[in-house]
């Protein structure tokens, strides 16, 4: 199969003030790839995942997103960002809008689509995500898990080519937790581009193609999950899986 | 559904939380009393000894222990319609209810949107001038200075609010713009109004614009005032919605922004509305004073309504009658800023279903 890069990221950096967040990053993502993106708190993988759509610049070296120069050019910005979805640690669903407006707002406003259209896509992904039911409730009325499923689904109507979820799990009670998965690894299974940053090394194992280990803004490890977890190459590789696996 | 808490009867419930001890019992006594002779007192001068109608002032002046409310009988015009020419009063009536219409139509939800509303205020605005003003379809021309009282109050509130609003998104926007010495001068420039007492500004733009604006620019005084005062209003309120703004986590613009939408849709759907919510109860407050403060255009010599309740009992016949004026002119301030009020809180009440 003909593969070609979904993003590509060259020799990046990115400061924040005086202080060096990401340090010469390099990583190439193919379409239909999955990556999980690893690593301590702190360890610039956020900062990572939120420079491929620009909620943060960067500041030397380049990235590509399908064939798109992501630079100052607001053309350029606008038309990743429109195939690019992205699923925060927190929701940030729009509180004042129903579940369905919230899948439906960014369609009809962006990709000009009428409402019925919109809403009729919605729906298909509301089923998707198992809360078809709960479309015309306002994101407040839902569980946690919930409201991350009906985040999933308001960035999947916008068609994207790669979804990128940052830590999609972090911020929910356990038991909500595997409901959140189950969807991102039907996502996956169907194909999707996801860049993930999470903790969930179950998940990892499960679906990535590839596990990336940052630490300090570095890249300090990458390799497929097999090789990833049971044959770690890098001392902090060692003690962070040593860490988080232990218990 | 299980009660959880002890239902007591009337009585006991009386005693219990008014008189369960001796001091508890005594201030009840004490203050029950007070306010019952406070009110007794103001029925007796309000209604039971007041005058309603006379024939002239002597048949009111005799008493003394009443309310005088001939007054109000014989100077409602005067109190209500201000310097507007008598035969003309009723066009000043018509022009006065259609505004009020408007501003209770645009309450309802079916007018809240871009279209529908400004429809509605520019026909409002068109046909309060149009009769005001006169001088089209045969109606004889009344010039802006001698309009007045309460119709004067309303045109006053709805320019300034309507002119105000605008220029206050504008301006919280640009107090928040990423060029710093943009964000810097609209700062400077808010901090520069809300400096200025509100009657300093009045005069500037009424008595001194003139002077430094070419001829085209300058309009009637009435509208140079009330932009004057849409001015200050749009600097307080902009402060306001920079506040509402700020509340909101920054998540919601980001979402935005990875769902592809551009500025002016992230401000108008994701981040106005949630300000504007954000900032309800401050913005209904602002729209109270601005409504009270209007009566300061008495000092460029506009007869808005509380200046022609000072006319009314200006002359030597009726000037002892001032309480009675005043309370009248003071019941129709309460009915429009508590109906304002009431309903704020309903819109508080209406908007809070979406944050359970």
């Amino acid at each position: 199969m003909a593969q070609a890069t979904a993003v590509n990221i060259q020799n990046m950096d990115k400061y924040y003030g005086s202080f060096q967040a990401l340090k010469n990053i390099n990583l190439s993502v193919d379409k239909g790839e999955r990556i999980v993106v690893c690593g301590p708190s702190g360890s610039g993988k956020s900062t990572l995942i939120r420079c491929i759509n620009k909620l943060e610049d960067y500041h030397s070296g380049s990235i590509n997103v399908l064939d798109t120069a992501l630079d100052d050019n607001l053309d350029n910005i606008d038309a990743i960002r429109r195939e690019t979805g992205m699923v925060f640690q927190h929701f940030n669903l729009f509180p004042h809008l129903t579940i369905l407006e919230n899948c439906t707002l960014a369609p009809m406003l962006v990709r000009k689509q009428s409402q019925a259209e919109a809403e009729e896509i919605a729906m298909e992904y509301l089923t998707k995500v198992k809360i078809p039911d709960q479309a015309e409730k306002y994101p407040g009325q839902l569980s946690g898990g919930q409201q991350q499923r009906v985040a999933i689904a308001r960035a999947l109507c916008m068609k994207p080519q790669i979804m990128l979820f940052d830590e999609p799990t972090s911020a929910l009670d356990p038991e909500m937790i595997s409901e959140v998965l189950d969807v991102m690894v039907s996502l996956a299974n169907e194909g999707m581009t996801m860049i993930c940053v999470t903790h969930e090394m179950g998940f990892a194992r499960q679906v990535a193609d590839r596990v990336i280990f940052m630490a300090d803004g570095q890249v300090v490890e990458e390799a497929e999950p097999q090789t990833f977890f049971d044959n770690p190459q890098h001392e902090r590789t060692k003690a962070f899986l040593s860490q988080i696996l232990g218990h | 559904m299980v009660r959880t808490y002890q239902q007591y009867g009337f009585l006991s419930n009386i005693r219990a939380n008014y008189f369960a001890t001796r001091l508890d019992a005594t201030m009840t006594l004490v203050f029950s009393g007070l306010i019952l002779w406070v009110f007794w007192n103001l029925l007796n001068w309000g209604a039971l000894n007041a005058v309603w109608s006379a024939e002239n002032r002597d048949l009111c002046v005799g008493g003394g222990k009443g309310a005088c409310w001939a007054v109000i009988d014989a100077r409602w015009r005067l109190i209500m319609f201000g310097l507007y020419p008598y035969e003309e009063q009723w066009r000043s009536a018509i022009a006065c209810i259609v505004m009020v219409g408007v501003g209770i139509l645009s309450c309802v939800p079916w007018f809240w949107n871009a279209k529908r509303i400004s429809v509605l205020w520019i026909s409002g605005f068109l046909i309060f001038y149009v009769l005001m003003r006169g001088g089209f379809f045969g109606l004889t021309p009344v010039f802006e200075q001698n309009w007045g009282g309460l119709s004067l109050t309303i045109f006053i509130f709805a320019s300034v609010s309507l002119i105000g609003m605008p220029l206050a998104i504008m301006f919280a926007l640009l107090r928040r713009s990423e060029l710093p010495w943009i964000a810097r001068t609209m700062g400077l420039i808010i901090d520069i109004f809300r400096s200025l007492p509100l009657l300093a500004i009045m005069f500037t733009f009424a008595i001194v614009l003139p002077f430094v604006l070419p001829g085209w620019m300058i309009g009637d005084k009435l509208y140079r005032v009330i932009f004057g005062y849409a001015l200050f209003f749009a600097c307080y309120q902009a402060e306001i919605l920079r506040g509402g703004i700020q509340a909101l986590p920054a998540g919601q613009e980001e979402a935005a922004k990875a769902l592809g939408m551009s500025y002016w849709h992230r401000i108008g759907y994701i981040v106005l509305p949630q300000a504007f919510r954000n900032a309800l109860p401050p913005t209904i407050n602002q729209f109270v004073i601005t409504f009270k403060e209007t009566s300061l255009v008495v000092v460029i010599g506009f007869f808005e309504i509380l200046a022609s309740g000072n006319a009314a009992f200006g002359t030597s016949e009726w000037s002892f009658a001032h309480v009675e004026v005043y309370f009248f002119v003071g019941l129709i301030y309460f009915i429009f800023v508590f109906a304002l009020s009431r309903y704020g809180a309903h819109l508080e009440r209406r908007l809070a279903v979406a944050d359970r």
